[in-house]
């Protein structure tokens, strides 16, 4: 006989603020845009806002009437689809459903031959791509290094993202030098759909643009938000404050702050062209009052961006949070712990990106074999994150009696069809102790590097195709020449 | 014929028990040398399962499937099997010592060494030395399994080993012993001749132990 009065939780339940702390940081953001208000350098978005309701004051202050905020954040899209350049992989940005990926713009890789750091180039970029493209638990790109053997550092953005394209071929987010940057990375986008308005469909990236907090936004990100409204471009306005140096040390006043950030960003792109796809994001974290780092492995981190995240689902926009990094200088036990315990919290909370994945030495140094080990780590996470059935199959009490006292499950029809839901490890260690003696005794270190020098030698992608390469080359060359004065 | 020696490989593979089982006795009944199907149909589809598994391209369960698919064709060859290829395929004893109540490796063991071809006769839990030795007397037994899972039950395994040689029949049969706190060292003190750390390796040694 079915039951009644029954509730079903078919996954665990994570959140950090409950609704009405969510509306008092909410409340107390919108404070802050309507009395203390932001700093743009840049003079079209003033005069947009001074077109508005908005208060334009000491050269380029900006305070905004707590109506058009409310107006503007109502008309992004509450998701969206991004999709690879072959069209094979699919990620939708919406509430509670987590994708996993890499951070950009590392100044160092990890070289694997020394054993030291050195100056990210092309090659790295492309590598560090295949190994997203083949881990079966990433599933977003970002370029993880900066490429810095280019001719010249104001086009670097482009050779970049021609680098992310040979080597993977999953959603991405990319970073550009400014406006101009942008649109050459949205014109080689484009070349991989019929138009621009069937890219606008199937948009293969989201921008990613920050401001400079406390409340400040420079040239080249108001240019990089104009032009994604003006196009219709995901992109996100993700802050980086520490917390104690450029936001409060409270977590609920850096919240506060960055979530004004955000909105400052909405209002501005609702006043040039409303319904921009927007994400919102940021690195919430603390600067270590001993080293003064930036630090990619501390819990706050982890806490702030899952209260940010809360926000994030109840204002109703996809949500870039963090995980899988750290700040230990290699790969080593504070490296797996920080990566483990950051992606689960991200992974709990239900943030829709959750980048940062491969970090180490506190956002400074790129490692491929992170990617690898944290592959891992979150196919454990998600497999915590599937709940427990508990319908008649799954009960089996049927199956219970017919084994009965002493009975061993081990040949049973049940065993069979439900053992392939568990996890399966790749890469950890359960075989008995002779065994792993005669394997010659690997740590997770020496599998995570056997694992990372296989997929290199093994996996490449999908080509591109000859005319749309020649294409991409051209839009690059066409940079280098504008530049080349 | 030589079509369903491929099929009888192929369902070994896929643990289609009844179907091998049935090949099998068609094979049998059509004059094929029961030889021939152990060699080319059961072992060459057992070797197949045995790469998967150490490829991890299959799992316990499905090994042991593809177990019980063996034993059943072995039911129907062992009978008409010669002398000299039944001992191949040979006998094993099995035997949790006394004060043990725990089986589940064991059982595990034995379900693969039957999908070896081995002709298992497991004697359960808790079992007195003296009732061991008795049934490697009566049976003959090619290999005798120990296992013991407590570091309390452990030394019954010495105390069998030293009962057979009391009785004169230790070199009639290989001993091979396991549990989660027996080690390679242990084994070699209490004179056995192998020591399993799980059960596909106690398989592994159990077929190097009959080839002698």
């Amino acid at each position: 006989m079915p039951r009644i009065n029954q509730t079903i939780q078919t996954t665990p339940y994570f959140r950090v603020l409950s609704e009405n702390q969510i509306e008092m940081i909410y409340s107390a953001a919108l404070d802050v845009i309507q009395r203390t208000g932001a700093r743009f350098h840049h003079e079209e978005a003033l005069e947009l806002f001074r077109n508005s309701e908005a208060v334009v004051t000491d050269e380029n202050l900006v305070r905004v009437p707590i109506s058009l905020v409310e107006r503007a954040i109502k008309c992004h899209p509450r998701k969206i689809n991004l999709t690879g350049r072959t069209g094979k992989y699919t990620i939708k940005l919406e509430k509670d459903v987590v994708n996993f990926g890499t951070g950009s713009d590392l100044p160092f890789t990890y070289d694997r031959k020394t054993g030291e750091r050195r100056r990210t180039n092309y090659q790295d970029v492309v590598n560090a791509g295949r190994i997203v493209d083949y881990l079966p638990n990433l599933d977003f790109f970002m370029s993880h290094g900066i490429v810095q053997d280019v001719p010249n550092p104001q086009t670097y953005d482009r050779y970049q993202f021609m680098a992310m394209l040979e080597g993977c071929t999953k959603p991405m987010v990319l970073t550009s030098v400014n406006g101009e940057g942008l649109e050459d990375l949205w014109k080689m986008a484009c070349l991989f759909r019929e138009d621009e308005k069937e890219y606008r469909l199937k948009p293969l990236f989201v921008a990613y643009i920050e401001p400079i907090s406390p409340l400040k936004n420079d040239r080249t990100a108001v240019e990089k938000l104009l032009f994604c409204a003006e196009k219709g471009i995901p992109c996100m306005y993700t802050p980086c404050p520490s917390s104690g140096a450029t936001a409060p040390a409270t977590m609920a006043g850096m919240l506060v702050q960055s979530l004004a950030e955000t909105l400052m960003a909405s209002v501005l792109t609702y006043l040039k062209n409303p319904g921009m796809p927007l994400v919102m994001g940021g690195v919430t974290t603390v600067l270590d009052m001993i080293t003064t780092a930036y630090s990619y492995g501390a819990p706050e981190l982890s806490l702030a961006s899952a209260a940010n995240t809360d926000i994030s689902k109840w204002i109703g926009l996809p949500m870039f949070s963090t995980g899988g990094c750290t700040d230990a200088k290699v790969l080593d036990e504070q490296a797996a712990i920080e990566s483990a315990t950051s992606n689960f919290y991200a992974y709990l909370s239900g943030a829709s990106l959750v980048h940062d994945v491969g970090y180490i030495d506190s956002g400074v140094n790129a490692s491929l074999e992170s990617l690898v080990m944290n592959d891992e780590i979150i196919g454990m996470i998600r497999q915590m994150g599937k709940g427990i059935n508990t319908e008649e199959e799954y009960l089996a009490l049927e199956l219970i009696d017919k084994i009965g006292p002493g009975g061993e499950y081990l040949t049973s029809e049940h065993t069979l069809k439900h053992y392939k839901e568990w996890f399966q490890p790749r890469l950890q260690d359960r075989s008995d102790y002779e065994t792993w003696v005669r394997e010659g005794k690997k740590t997770m270190n020496d599998r995570i590097k056997e694992e990372t020098d296989r997929i290199l030698k093994e996996h490449q992608p999908e080509h591109i195709d000859e005319k749309i390469q020649k294409e991409l080359k051209e839009i690059i060359e066409a940079a280098e020449k504008r530049h080349a004065k | 014929m030589s079509e369903k020696l491929g099929k009888i490989a192929d369902g070994l593979l896929h643990g289609k028990i009844k179907e091998v089982a049935e090949l099998t006795q068609e094979l049998l009944d059509e004059g094929m040398d029961p030889e021939e199907i152990l060699q080319k149909g059961l072992f060459a589809g057992m070797d197949v399962v045995g790469k998967k598994f150490r490829d991890c391209e299959m799992f316990i369960p499905e090994v042991l499937r593809s177990a019980k698919a063996m034993h059943a064709a072995m039911e129907k060859l062992r009978p008409v099997l010669s002398e000299e290829s039944s001992s191949k395929a040979g006998t094993v004893v099995m035997a949790t010592v006394q004060g043990d109540l725990h089986d589940i490796g064991k059982n595990l063991a034995g379900m693969m060494m039957e999908g070896a071809g081995f002709n298992v006769i497991d004697m359960g839990i808790d079992r007195k030395t003296e009732d061991i030795v008795a049934m490697v007397k009566d049976k003959k037994p090619q290999i005798l399994g120990l296992s013991a899972l407590l570091t309390t039950t452990m030394p019954k395994m010495g105390e069998v080993i030293n009962a057979l040689k009391e009785a004169g029949i230790r070199d009639q049969v290989k001993v091979i012993v396991g549990g989660a706190p027996v080690t390679d060292d242990f084994a070699l003190e209490i004179g056995a001749d192998a020591y399993a750390p799980n059960a596909s390796i106690g398989t592994e040694k159990a077929l190097e132990l009959v080839k002698g």
